[in-house]
C-alpha cells in the first residue's frame, strides 16, 4: 500500500515515460476490472437476497408439514399405534431440524447484508448458559456426555442481546456435543476478564472431541467451510454455525477463538465487552 | 348448546391453514379461513370474528392493513403468525395493535394454550362470545 502513497510523493521514471497508448491501455484495464468487481459485488448482493428470501419462503411449506405430523402426534384425529407415533416423531424432529438449518441460513444472509441488529437488554449470563444446558440435555443424554457448567460468582450482569448471545453459546454447543464421542466430556465457563479493553466477560465452551489442527483454527470461522466438506463427511449442517456465531460476537464489540489440537479436544473462547462498542 | 368462538384464520397457504383449522376445530371454535385482504373484509363485514390469526403477507396486500377493521369491527385480538422472527416485524405488529406476533411454526399444544387464553380474555369483556 505504500507503494501508491510513495509513488503519489515522488513519481518514478517509468510512470514519466510511459507512453500514451500504454497509459490508455492500463487505465482501460482498470476501468475492466472496476466493472467486473462492481458486477461481482452486485451478484453477491442478489445471492445474498435469495438465500434471504429462499430461507423466508421454505418456512411456510415447513410450517405445514411439522404442524400436521404435531396434530397427529398429539392425538387430535385420533390414537396412533406406538410405531406409527415412532414415525411421527421422526417427521416431526426432521422438520425441526430442518428448520433450524433454514434459520441459520438466513441469519447468516441477513449477517452478510449486513442487516442483522442488536435488541440489548439487561440480562445474566449464567441464565443464557442454564437455558442453553437445558435445551440440550436430551442431546447431551442420548450421547452419554458429562456437562460441566462453571460460572465466576457474581459476574456483572451483561447490556447485550440476550438471544444472539444465547445463539453463540447454542451453535458452539451444538458443535462441542456433535464433535465429541459418545462418554466424553462437554463444559461451559463463564468468568470475568480484567486484562481485555473494555472490562469483558470471557465465554468458554469445551469438548474433550476429536479436535481441530492448527491449520484449520481461522478455516472453520469461514462461511459455508467445514474441515471435511465432502459428501460422506461424519458431520452434517450447513457449514455456518461459526461464521454466525462469530458475526454475532463482533455484532457485540467481542472477539471469538479457538485454542485446539487434533485429539486433544477444543476450547472455543469469546468475550462479551462490559461496555457495548457502537 | 355451548357458546363457540368465531376464531378467523388469515393465511394465503392453503397446506397452512388447513392444518390450523384441523387444529383449532379440535378445541371446539368455530373456523373462518380468509386468504386475501379482500376475503378478510368480507368476513368482517357479515360475521365479526372474536379472535384473529393473521398472516402479515397476503396476495393482494399487507395483513397490518386488517388491524385496525378487524379491532373496530370488534375482534378481540389479533395474533400475528409469521414466518419473520426479527424484532422489526415484532415492533411494527404491536405497533399496529396486534395483541401477540408468534413465529411459525408454533407447536401445536402452544397455539392451542394461547388462543384459549386469549379467548378467555375476550370473555371477560363487554361483547358476548358469538353463539350460532
Amino acid at each position: 500500500m505504500s507503494r501508491v502513497d510513495s509513488a503519489a510523493q515522488a513519481p518514478t521514471p517509468l510512470e514519466i515515460t510511459l507512453p500514451d497508448s500504454r497509459v490508455a491501455m492500463l487505465e482501460a484495464q482498470l476501468k475492466a476490472a472496476s466493472m467486473e468487481i462492481a458486477e461481482l459485488r452486485a451478484r453477491d448482493a442478489l445471492k445474498t437476497q435469495f438465500l434471504a428470501n429462499i430461507s423466508h419462503d421454505l418456512r411456510t411449506p415447513l410450517t405445514a408439514v411439522i404442524t400436521h405430523a404435531e396434530i397427529l402426534r398429539d392425538g387430535i384425529l385420533g390414537d396412533l399405534t406406538p410405531r406409527q407415533m415412532e414415525g411421527i416423531r421422526g417427521i416431526i424432529s426432521g422438520g425441526r431440524q430442518l428448520l433450524n438449518q433454514v434459520g441459520e441460513i438466513l441469519t447468516y444472509a441477513r449477517g452478510a447484508a449486513n442487516q442483522l441488529t442488536l435488541v440489548p437488554t439487561r440480562f445474566a449470563l449464567r441464565d443464557v448458559l442454564e437455558q442453553v444446558s437445558a435445551l440440550n440435555e436430551s442431546l447431551l443424554k442420548k450421547k452419554r456426555l458429562g456437562l460441566i457448567v462453571e460460572i465466576e460468582a457474581e459476574l456483572p450482569l451483561v447490556d447485550g442481546d440476550r438471544e444472539k448471545i444465547a445463539h453463540v453459546v447454542g451453535n458452539l454447543l451444538g458443535n462441542a456435543i456433535d464433535f465429541t464421542p459418545a462418554g466424553g466430556r462437554v463444559w461451559l465457563r463463564a468468568a470475568r476478564l480484567r486484562d481485555e479493553s473494555p472490562d469483558s466477560l470471557l465465554v468458554e465452551v469445551g469438548d474433550s472431541g476429536c479436535g481441530i489442527a492448527e491449520e484449520h483454527h481461522d478455516l472453520i470461522f469461514r462461511e459455508f467451510a467445514q474441515v471435511d466438506a465432502s459428501p460422506s463427511r461424519p458431520h452434517h449442517g450447513t457449514g455456518l454455525g461459526l461464521t454466525i456465531a462469530r458475526k454475532l460476537v463482533e455484532l457485540h464489540g467481542g472477539r471469538i477463538w479457538v485454542e485446539s489440537q487434533l485429539g486433544t479436544g477444543s476450547r472455543f473462547f469469546f468475550t462479551v465487552p462490559l461496555t457495548q462498542a457502537d | 348448546m355451548d357458546a363457540q368462538a368465531h376464531v378467523l384464520v388469515v393465511e394465503d397457504n392453503e397446506l397452512v391453514s388447513s392444518a390450523l383449522r384441523i387444529l383449532l376445530e379440535s378445541a371446539n371454535h368455530r373456523l373462518s379461513i380468509a386468504a386475501s385482504v379482500a376475503e378478510t373484509l368480507d368476513i368482517v363485514a357479515h360475521d365479526p370474528p372474536d379472535l384473529v390469526f393473521l398472516d402479515l403477507t397476503l396476495p393482494d396486500g399487507d395483513g397490518l392493513a386488517l388491524v385496525q377493521p378487524l379491532l373496530t369491527a370488534g375482534s378481540r385480538a389479533v395474533v400475528v403468525l409469521t414466518g419473520h422472527d426479527d424484532h422489526e416485524t415484532r415492533e411494527r405488529c404491536l405497533a399496529a395493535g396486534c395483541a401477540d406476533v408468534l413465529v411459525k411454526p408454533v407447536p401445536a399444544r402452544d397455539l392451542l394454550a394461547k388462543s384459549a387464553a386469549w379467548l378467555s380474555d375476550a370473555t371477560k369483556s363487554t361483547r358476548p362470545i358469538s353463539d350460532p
